[in-house]
């Protein structure tokens, strides 16, 4: 992808580095799809382990699995950050992190001590291991741009809570007393939600909006401290929180106004898009950003109305935030590291962006997440609707399945039939 | 001097990827006797070195308004610095 900071083909990533984790991720789409038949409206209660397991499902399985896929692509191209050995670091993260994630999901199932230390083993291996050689290669750059200093203090979120997750298991597996196991609690979900998932996404949208959508760039006064400042609350919330109790109430008010500045000067700079037309990946972004802050509105509520299903309606807005910022960054990357890992590879039959995902196949899928989205809705008052939703979901996630194995096949079809070009000086005759 | 065609394109509105797609299909049709000229809000760095991988000539310079010209021709002798309008 272009970048001012500059990227060779050769810090590129391989495709199938960002491919397979789109790939676990779409398959723990599914997942939650089937687990949503199955445990019906319990997911909307936070006490249960139904709503536990539905949780990390998305949170772990389906975001962390795209938002590595986003952190390879991303990082050389935004940050200018070379992973050396891409394809060996990716197994290395990619297979102990899905081992990790269903160990997890059985450890809250049967509640057994045993599946709890092998999801802390796995899981902490995985994500401290490639968040510290992410960070590593962040913190060797001389010159930060805001997306770059963003991602780093995303990248540092995760490993916060990954070390608050870890305390949590230890305590559910009985390796420690868990004194403290509530305000742990309440940080781990804390950072999850607004220091990992919201600022990873604030990050790479300092810079991608304008470069996707000649817009004009974000005011300093975002771009420049937001990340900082948004970090710096979720440290005082969680240190606050054991000396308080009613520390986040504060903190949380602040997160709310600064989420809500973000969401609305997003949607701002896109309605000063010079192109007319909106594609689905447009419609994706002002989705996404009309759904945070409906849960920052929802947030503010709960601080006075303790109702529970205002709580479920809040879950349903924040996941579909987070879920349509990961579509519409598919439904750019996708077709671009297909169609350009074969230019690059000199194939002049190379399918055209289009030709990978058709912007038709991505309208569909907005419709199909919007329906998604208000099945859940629904279910939260009328609970049959549920089952619509778990069906939807599946659907959702076995679309973008079916999109990333047509690009697959495509790109190695091209590069078993293809015609390669050349675009060298022809040898002088004689 | 033999004359020289320009195949230009104005990248500054179109919204990426589109710019790298017309760019790469107008270099892939470039012959000896013309050269490419696009400008654009950013330096696509992916375009210059696949261009260079190719073996062909290339030529960028920014404006003071931030605005990046490129050159790409065939034809290596070719000066572009002298034909960059900047």
């Amino acid at each position: 992808m272009f970048s001012q900071n500059g990227l060779s083909l050769d810090q590129a990533p391989p495709i199938s580095v960002v491919f397979r984790f789109f790939l676990s991720g779409s398959l723990f789409g599914l997942l939650a799809g089937v687990l949503t038949l199955l445990f019906g409206t319990d997911i909307f209660n936070a006490d249960t382990n139904h709503a536990l397991i539905l949780t990390h499902t998305l949170t772990l399985g389906v975001m962390l699995s795209f938002m590595f896929a986003a952190l390879f692509q991303m990082l050389p191209v935004i940050a200018g950050v070379r992973l050396t050995s891409p394809t060996k670091k990716a197994n290395l993260v990619q297979y102990p992190f899905i081992l990790g994630v269903l160990s997890l999901l059985f450890a809250f199932y049967s509640g057994k001590s045993l599946f709890f230390i092998g999801a802390s083993l796995l899981l902490g291996g995985s994500i401290l291991g490639i968040a510290f050689v992410m960070l590593k290669n962040l913190a060797a750059l001389q010159n930060h741009s805001n997306s770059s200093r963003g991602m780093s203090i995303a990248l540092t979120s995760l490993v916060i809570v990954t070390l608050l997750a870890l305390y949590m298991t230890g305590t559910l597996s009985g390796l420690l007393a868990g004194e403290h196991y509530e305000q742990v609690k309440t940080a781990h979900y804390s950072f999850g939600l607004f220091g990992w998932i919201a600022l990873l996404i604030i990050s790479i949208s300092f810079q991608v909006i304008e470069m996707f959508y000649v817009t004009p760039p974000y005011p300093v006064f975002i771009s420049k401290s937001l990340p900082q400042r948004l970090f710096g609350l979720l440290l005082l919330g969680t240190t606050g929180s054991f000396f308080f109790e009613k520390t986040w109430q504060v903190i949380d008010l602040f997160i709310i106004v600064f989420m809500l500045c973000y969401a609305m000067m997003t949607l701002r700079r896109l309605s000063q898009r010079k192109r007319p037309i909106a594609d689905a990946t447009v419609w994706f972004w002002r989705l996404g950003m009309s759904l945070l802050i409906l849960s920052m509105a929802a947030t503010l509520d709960t601080r006075f109305y303790k109702v529970a299903s205002l709580q479920a309606i809040n879950y349903i807005f924040f996941a579909g935030f987070a879920l349509s910022i990961v579509f519409a960054m598919f439904y750019k990357i996708v077709p671009f590291l297909t169609w350009f890992h074969l230019n690059a590879q000199g194939y002049f039959t190379a399918p055209m962006m289009h030709e990978v995902v058709h912007p038709k196949t991505a309208m569909k899928h907005l419709y199909i997440h919007l329906a998604t989205l208000a099945a859940f809705l629904v279910s939260v008052y009328f609970a049959p609707a549920i089952y619509l939703a778990g069906s939807l979901l599946i659907l959702s996630f076995g679309w973008m399945l079916w999109q990333i194995v047509h690009a697959w096949k495509l790109y190695v079809h091209t590069q078993k039939t293809g015609e390669r070009f050349e675009m060298t000086m022809p040898e002088a005759e004689g | 001097m033999p004359r020289t065609d320009k195949i230009f394109l104005d990248a500054r509105e179109l919204e990426h990827p589109i710019p790298l797609e017309r760019a790469i299909a107008a270099i892939r049709e470039l012959e000896e006797k013309n050269y490419f000229y696009m400008i654009h809000r950013k330096n696509p760095i992916p375009l210059i070195e696949l261009a260079k991988e190719q073996g062909l000539g290339v030529f960028s310079r920014e404006e003071e308004n931030g605005t990046w010209h490129i050159l790409i021709a065939r034809d290596t002798s070719l000066d572009l610095e002298a034909l960059c309008n900047v």
